[in-house]
């Protein structure tokens, strides 16, 4: 039905255009505000037809079979081409890109310094972000990464907290560093191929070719500047900082997007390009995502800004993806995937319920907190629903993926499941605690209370939608898992685990 | 009857200089001087496109001077530069006195570089560099009445004088032990000489001093920042995107073409200067208060990114050779472009009565919006971000690197690459902090008013370091084509 559609550019361009026009347009905040939601909405329309007219039943090679590939020539002399495609892993991606997005800037409608620019910038980003998940071209592939970090870098840096400024400039440097170790490995390996060309999917078909000393070498350097995005342990630092400082709706889109970006680097291009870098390394994927798990959840534990917390948390959670990749096999790979999805949509309930707290009751310190619950039921309500999926209650769905990924590390490490798992008990630990201190008790006399009032509709409403679809993929997983697992299994085809 | 054709675009660019200051004579107007000059830039433009894309290329006087896709670019590059510089000049200079001689030195100095795009020889190699080098000194000077301009143009000539002593005095040693002046003449003649001769290693020695010192590379790169905040600050922009650039040329077929047999004494001095370069200009980058300083600081660390073409260009396979030197060529394009534009915003803003200090640029969203703006473009450009002019020219650069150092024999060169992309990841703390700066401090809230001539001016510089950096392919074409009709004998 999408035949000669352009679908994936469109999903590219709607958002730049919006952006464009957005900063264009007049004086009036209302209309720059109902203008970025007008694009964001069409284009999440669009992702929704991308992903109901996927194709779930096209096999084929990892890497190699896409599905809405369009393809123009854009810079002949380098081999550069404009290549777009998606597969499993990447089209529920791009869905979850649209949908946060659209519901960040729901999220922001009372935002009143520079609204017009704001709304831009989140745009921009939207722009960013999709491109990454569907460039098939390095060259193209590095743009993306890097056009997203300049909307992140205005959004923390303009609209942040009081350190706003020391936050953004350590992002942007500690992340371009980062991308300027993977954009010479992106060279080694065009060299390396020799093929004249920056499509992936050519580079990766000469990769298993390449010298074990080499894969092992740039898989490294590739781990690096994707990890630190993710962030691993022991290059987060710049993680807890940025989310503290940035606006609610940044923090949503760095912890729901940008991180996922990171991973997703790691699967569509470090792993089945370099099999053998991959399996070399397989020891210390498994070490930094231990360490990332462990040191997410004690360092959540320690927290007492209910933000920071939730930033800790997250990089938990994305060790945990990290452990479902490092397993190699099918299982692994799809539960990571898939917990690349849930964290997304979770952690977009979390850091939105922190925004709320601080913007009703003045503050995030759980200490001068406790018995919100009385003044606000439905912010109470969504923290719950939140921090119940991410400790991993059945039904929910974080459970649905944590619960895989234990399941394939099991499968593979047997005993050594013991380790991580201690994380589950961490965390359901800190969340509950952080309950307590903040919705439950009596009522707090520490900050006044007596203005505090519950959620807005334009806050309600993008919790009420991500609960929901908290929910519905909580207890149907298999409507994502069922894009996830063909690919899945066919890079660990690639692998060579099954 | 020789055929002047060839020449044709710079004569004519001399020529209109030499009227300029006649039709300001007469007129008694700033501004229709400045247009005539813009007329005669144009002109000389239009001339350089004809022959570029006539993609032939063809020899004069007895093979001193050369047209060919290599020397088009760069004549290219030279007179767009000379063009925003007028253009901002229409009202930098407006009411000074002696608009007509600033105007002609412009366009002299123009007309200098392109001498040296086109030179062939030792010979016109050196003269070319002389007719732009003393028509820089007098415009740096151009306030004299200004103590920091006089201290500066001061500074300027003497190091000026002690470079060209030194350069010419390299040369006449190349002449002394190989007795050519023509550069493939010098190279076939170094071939011969089989083994080192002492005298040659005297020759790279004063040679990489001359020219040094033009393009400011370490160790003789104390004069640039000075110069550069002194200047007037179009002149600046002139400097550091015009001069530069021709300094690098004269490097470029001193040693890519006259040395190439030698290469094995130079390469890796050269390497290690291009890597001293470019981290000092940097580190040194980061703590500099004033706009102007850190620009010209950020162009010798840019400086220092061009010259690691120098080993690059010399390596054994000639496609990889090319490719690197493509690169280099790339770079001093957009180099040109992005440099260059933010100096004459600083000059737009200074003219609104803006200091140089950074502080001065807090809160300049809400003063300026337009020039805000065009400043981050060109600054993020700077720093290598895409999808910007700047990014697709280090893309083309440092890949040239990695490519040269998968031959054998070569793989130091992969350092080079490391070196230039960490310093590039440094140079980002000082070009954010400007933004940072612009877009997240608050400052006075008055607006600046910008002339419509800095408007056009920047504008050019905008337009194009956008549509290099997302429309990348016909001007890597170019370059290729350069570097190709380059290594043409």
């Amino acid at each position: 039905m999408l035949e000669g559609i352009p679908i994936l550019t469109l999903l590219i361009l709607l958002p730049l255009i919006g952006a464009i026009v957005t900063l264009l347009s007049g004086k009036d905040p209302k209309v720059a505000k109902s203008l970025a939601l007008v694009f964001s909405g069409i284009t999440l329309i669009v992702s929704l037809v991308l992903l109901l007219s996927f194709n779930l039943s096209a096999g084929g090679i990892f890497g190699q079979n896409y599905q809405f590939t369009e393809q123009y020539q854009w810079a002949k002399s380098l081999g550069i081409s404009w290549i777009v495609g998606v597969d499993g892993i990447s089209a529920p991606m791009v869905f979850l890109t649209a949908l946060l997005c659209f519901l960040a800037i729901l999220f922001s409608w009372d935002v009143k310094d520079r609204t017009k620019q704001y709304m831009g910038l989140m745009l921009v980003l939207e722009v960013g972000v999709m491109g990454v998940f569907m460039s098939l071209d390095y060259f193209m592939f590095y743009v993306f990464w890097e056009i997203v970090l300049i909307p992140m870098f205005f959004l923390i840096g303009i609209w942040g907290g009081p350190r706003r400024e020391y936050a953004a400039i350590k992002f942007f440097i500690y992340t371009h560093i980062a991308s300027l170790v993977m954009l010479l490995a992106i060279f080694a390996m065009y060299f390396q191929a020799n093929l004249g060309t920056f499509d992936m999917r050519a580079i990766q078909a000469a990769g298993s070719l390449f010298p074990n000393g080499f894969q092992m070498g740039i898989f490294l350097a590739l781990f690096f500047g994707f990890g630190v995005k993710m962030p691993i342990v022991p290059f987060h630092t710049w993680l807890p900082d940025a989310h503290v400082e940035a606006p609610t709706a940044g923090s949503v889109l760095l912890a729901g997007l940008l991180l996922k970006m990171g991973a997703y680097g790691i699967i569509r291009i470090a792993m089945p390009t370099l099999p053998q870098g991959a399996s070399g390394w397989q020891w210390l994927l498994l070490c930094i995502a231990i360490l990332s798990i462990l040191y997410g959840a004690f360092a959540s534990l320690a927290q007492k800004d209910l933000k920071k917390m939730v930033a800790f948390s997250s990089i938990s959670h994305m060790g945990m993806v990290l452990l479902g990749l490092a397993t190699l096999g099918t299982i692994g790979i799809a539960a990571g995937s898939f917990q690349m999805f849930s964290h997304g949509l979770i952690t977009a309930v979390l850091f939105m319920v922190c925004g709320v707290v601080q913007h009703k009751a003045g503050t995030r310190e759980m200490t001068k907190l406790g018995g919100l619950a009385a003044k606000a039921p439905w912010l109470a309500t969504f923290m719950m629903i939140g921090f119940m999926a991410s400790l991993g209650l059945p039904g929910l769905v974080g459970f649905a993926a944590e619960f895989t990924i234990f399941f394939a590390t099991w499968q593979t490490w047997n005993y050594l499941l013991l380790i991580p798992i201690i994380s589950v008990a961490i965390t359901a630990a800190y969340y509950i605690w952080a309950m307590q201190r903040t919705i439950f008790g009596p009522l707090t006399d520490k900050i006044d209370v007596s203005h505090l009032r519950d959620v807005n509709w334009f806050e309600a409403a993008p919790l009420a939608a991500l609960c929901a679809a908290i929910i519905l993929f909580g207890l149907y997983p298999s409507l994502i898992f069922d894009f996830m697992r063909p690919a899945a299994s066919g890079l660990a085809g690639l692998l060579g685990v099954i | 009857m020789i055929d002047f054709t060839p020449v044709l675009p710079a004569m004519m660019l001399g020529g209109v200089a030499l009227l300029v200051p006649a039709v300001r004579m007469l007129t008694k107007s700033d501004k229709a001087t400045g247009i005539a000059s813009l007329a005669g830039i144009v002109a000389s433009m239009l001339l350089v496109f004809y022959w570029f894309y006539n993609g032939s290329h063809m020899a004069v006087f007895e093979n001193m001077l050369r047209i060919d896709a290599f020397s088009a670019l760069f004549m290219l590059i030279f007179l767009f530069v000379a063009l925003y510089v007028v253009i901002a000049s229409l009202r930098f200079v407006d009411g000074l006195k002696h608009t007509g001689e600033y105007y002609a030195l412009v366009m002299l100095a123009t007309a200098g570089m392109m001498v040296v795009a086109m030179s062939m020889d030792l010979i016109t190699l050196f003269v070319g560099i002389e007719i732009t080098s003393l028509s820089s000194y007098s415009l740096v000077a151009f306030r004299k009445k200004d103590k920091l301009g006089a201290e500066a143009a001061t500074k300027y000539f003497i190091i000026g004088g002690l470079s060209s002593a030194l350069s010419l005095f390299g040369i006449s040693l190349i002449y002394g032990a190989t007795g050519q002046v023509n550069f493939q003449a010098v190279a076939s003649a170094v071939a011969a000489l089989h083994g080192m001769d002492p005298v040659l290693i005297l020759a790279i020695v004063m040679i990489v001093a001359g020219f040094g010192f033009k393009v400011a590379i370490v160790p003789f790169q104390m004069w640039a920042p000075d110069v550069y905040e002194g200047a007037p600050t179009t002149i600046t922009a002139m400097l550091a995107s015009g001069s530069k650039k021709m300094g690098f040329i004269a490097l470029f077929k001193v040693f890519i073409i006259g040395l190439v047999a030698i290469k094995a004494d130079w390469s890796m001095m050269i390497g290690i200067v291009a890597i001293a370069t470019m981290t000092l200009g940097n580190v040194i980058a980061i703590s500099q208060t004033s706009i102007k300083r850190m620009l010209a600081y950020s162009s010798i660390a840019q400086a220092g990114y061009i010259l690691i073409v120098l080993p690059i260009a010399v390596v054994g396979d000639p496609t990889v050779a090319q490719y690197g030197l493509a690169g280099g060529i790339f770079h001093m394009m957009t180099h040109a472009f992005m440099k260059g534009g933010a100096f004459i915003i600083v000059a737009g803003l200074a003219t609104a009565a803006l200091g140089e200090h950074i502080n001065d640029y807090k809160g300049l969203y809400r003063r300026a919006p337009l020039m805000a703006f065009a400043m981050t473009i060109m600054l993020f450009s700077l720093a290598g971000i895409p999808p910007l002019a700047g990014f697709a020219s280090k893309f083309v650069l440092f890949s040239g690197a990695i490519y040269a150092s998968n031959l054998a024999g070569e793989q130091w060169l992969l350092w080079l690459a490391v070196a230039a992309i960490i310093n590039s990841a440094i140079s980002l703390y000082y070009y954010a902090r400007v933004v940072k700066y612009m877009y997240l401090d608050e400052g006075p809230k008055d607006k600046l008013k910008i002339a419509p001539a800095f408007g056009v001016a920047v504008a050019v510089c905008v337009v194009a370091v956008i549509l290099i950096g997302v429309f990348p392919d016909p001007f890597i074409q170019a370059c290729q084509e350069a570097a190709k009709a380059f290594f043409l004998p």
